[in-house]
């Protein structure tokens, strides 16, 4: 099976958040960028399915900034086989639909049975990209997937967690799947296989190529205007009490009376 | 500008969902007193039914089983609803289902698009402005979509749900020739319902009960249970209950499961892990039921209370289902 996986550089989950001097975006200064969240179950669940299907290859593709080459060689240091960089336009952009458009673009001429992103990113939680790829490549899409199966050489099957239950799914190839989890814990690269990585060939497709396909439909239609950290939490008002029948007491009058929150 | 606004709605059981009502909601005050509201269903004429009194002035609606609802067919028929109304705004309620449509319908018919919104206002001819929650709650942005078209997924229950108010609507029949012969080979096989009186499911519920390990075993956390029942609440666990297996995955708030945002979040016996602050830090009011005065929850919540989790929880649940007028039980 020919399996992409597509995959975005986000903040570390430690990391100390600020916006930019013009206060429109994250300020990337300072801060480290990783394969991180649902695109890092996306890569575990992309690996093992090639273990599990003989004659495999998984192909990691990126959009966005420079820094997508350090995320596509920790994919590459976990197991990827080969890695693209999409470039995005040198002002930057956020809108996931554009990256949408750049990552089907790029795609065309990438072998792809199974097309596997996150279900969101961790950073913006969009969520728009998997469905908007397919319907760019002309092929189902499927989001908050669990339990991710081959059944065979042209099929998969899967789970749904809804609001109304969970649903299996059966689903033909090719499709682009928007995982929530996959069967394991990420694994960690081995020391020598980051080293490795580190001389890897990364393609790349340039922004005025991508520009250049997309034509009209180049330029974001979704800007970040403002962004904004709340002001800090300020700790807990804790109540204090003798007895637990005290505590429960005032709780319940606090979250009636200041909260509001009290059904 | 005077815009139709269109909402693609969800029923269930013959009732709009709530999602869908908070949609129609939104879609009122966009529309103005000059604009107007539009409906896209899959639902058929059950869907039908429950859409009329909230007063759309057009409802465009397609009967496909949900065994068949992918979200490309989803979006082919709502995008062709879309242009017959000549909608600006398509809407949708913040469930697995509209977000799952929302970038594949924002491609189909050539819009901009968000999802997760708390907030939406028209500020021009063609230019929409949304706030969303962005990195699990910890910040929030504003993001300009431009264009004539703008396709919005909502977060749930940041907003009010509509009324009904009354309407005949004109309805137009959707043709299913539009849907992509690709989507016909994928099918939902089963599907296994939320347990029925297990009370409301996770992203659904306004107020979360959650445990972790300080319920200390498996045999303590019915005291979680019994506290979201009368509160009416669902119930949530740390990713150390799950592991260990006292409660199935499904249960696991955090990064590696799920994000809730209810009205309020109560953890028992939760150390505030990041990776699970990650997953609640949104919900409106906190509060942290713990024995360690300096768990990191108590930075997070907005009430604390530093005690056995094990002697507050009955008391807390007595008091509640008095104040409710409950039965004791
Ligand atoms: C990659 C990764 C992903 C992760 N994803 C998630 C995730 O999605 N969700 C998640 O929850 N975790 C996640 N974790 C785990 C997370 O780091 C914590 O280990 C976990 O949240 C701890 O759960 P806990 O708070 O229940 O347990 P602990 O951290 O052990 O805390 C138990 C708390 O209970 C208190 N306590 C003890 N006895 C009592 C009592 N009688 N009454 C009241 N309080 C009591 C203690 O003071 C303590 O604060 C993840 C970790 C990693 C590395």
């Amino acid at each position: 099976m020919e399996i992409v996986v597509l995959i975005k550089p986000i903040p570390e989950a430690e990391s100390r958040l600020r916006a930019t001097p013009d206060g429109r975006g994250l300020e990337p200064e300072g801060v480290k960028f990783v394969l991180a969240g649902y695109d890092e179950s996306a890569v575990e669940q992309a690996l093992l399915l090639k273990e599990s299907l003989p004659g495999s290859r998984v192909h990691a593709v990126s959009f966005g900034p420079a820094r997508c080459e350090e995320t596509l060689r920790a994919a590459i240091a976990l197991g990827a086989d080969r890695a693209t960089w999409v470039e995005g336009p040198p002002e930057g952009s956020d809108d996931p639909v554009l990256a949408a458009r750049a990552l089907a673009a790029a795609l065309q001429t990438v072998p792809h049975d199974l097309v596997l992103g996150g279900k969101q990113a961790g950073d913006d939680e969009e969520g728009i990209v998997p469905g908007a790829v397919a319907e760019l490549l002309g092929i189902p899409s499927f989001g908050y997937v669990t339990d991710l199966r081959s059944s065979g050489p042209s099929g998969l099957t899967f789970l749904r967690p809804t609001e109304a239950g969970v649903e299996r799914w059966e689903a033909p190839l090719p499709c682009v799947v928007g995982l929530q989890q996959a069967w394991n814990d990420p694994r960690s690269a081995k020391l020598p296989n980051i080293l490795k990585s580190r001389k890897a060939p990364i393609l790349k497709v340039d922004w005025p190529t991508t520009s250049k396909a997309l034509a009209l439909e180049a330029k974001p239609r979704s800007i970040g205007e403002k962004f904004e950290l709340p002001a800090p939490r300020t700790g807990a008002k804790m109540i204090e009490f003798k007895t637990p029948e005290e505590a429960a007491e005032k709780l319940v009058r606090l979250l009636r009376e200041e909260a509001k929150v009290f059904p | 500008m005077t815009p139709t606004v269109l909402v693609l709605a969800e029923a269930s059981g013959g009732l709009l969902t709530g999602p869908t009502k908070e949609a129609i909601g939104v879609a009122r005050t966009l529309a103005g007193p000059d604009g107007s509201l539009a409906a896209v269903t899959m639902g058929g004429p059950s869907a039908l039914e429950a859409l009329a009194p909230f007063g759309p002035k057009e409802v465009w609606v397609a009967d496909v089983p949900p065994e068949a609802a992918t979200s490309g067919a989803v979006a082919a028929l709502a995008a062709h609803a879309a242009d017959e109304s000549r909608a600006a705004i398509v809407l949708l309620g913040g469930t697995t289902f509209g977000r799952d449509v929302t970038g594949r319908l924002a491609v189909r018919w050539g819009a901009a698009a968000a999802t997760g919104a708390t907030e939406v206002a028209i500020a021009g001819p063609e230019e929409v402005h949304v706030r969303r929650p962005v990195f699990g709650g910890r910040a929030t942005e504003m993001r300009r979509l431009v264009g004539p078209r703008t396709v919005i997924a909502l977060r749930p229950h940041a907003f009010a749900e509509a009324a009904a108010s009354a309407g005949t609507p004109t309805v137009h029949v959707l043709d299913r020739s539009v849907i992509p012969a690709t989507e016909g080979a994928a099918r939902r096989r089963s599907l296994d319902p939320a347990e029925p009186g297990s009370g409301p499911s996770l992203s659904d519920a306004t107020i979360v009960v959650s445990g972790g390990r300080g319920m200390r075993a498996a045999e303590n956390f019915h005291l979680i249970e019994e506290l979201a029942q009368s509160l009416g609440a669902a119930v949530g666990a740390s990713r150390a209950v799950t592991d260990a297996g006292w409660r199935p995955t499904s249960f696991q708030i955090g990064q590696t499961g799920r994000a809730v945002s209810p009205q309020l979040y109560i953890a028992v016996g939760i150390s505030g892990a990041i990776q699970h602050v990650v997953g609640m830090v949104s919900s409106r009011t906190i509060v942290a039921i713990n024995t360690d005065a300096s768990a990191p929850i108590f930075k997070v919540a907005d009430y604390g209370l530093v005690g056995d989790a094990l002697t507050i929880l009955p008391a807390l649940t007595r008091e509640v289902r008095k104040v409710r007028g409950l039965p004791a039980n």
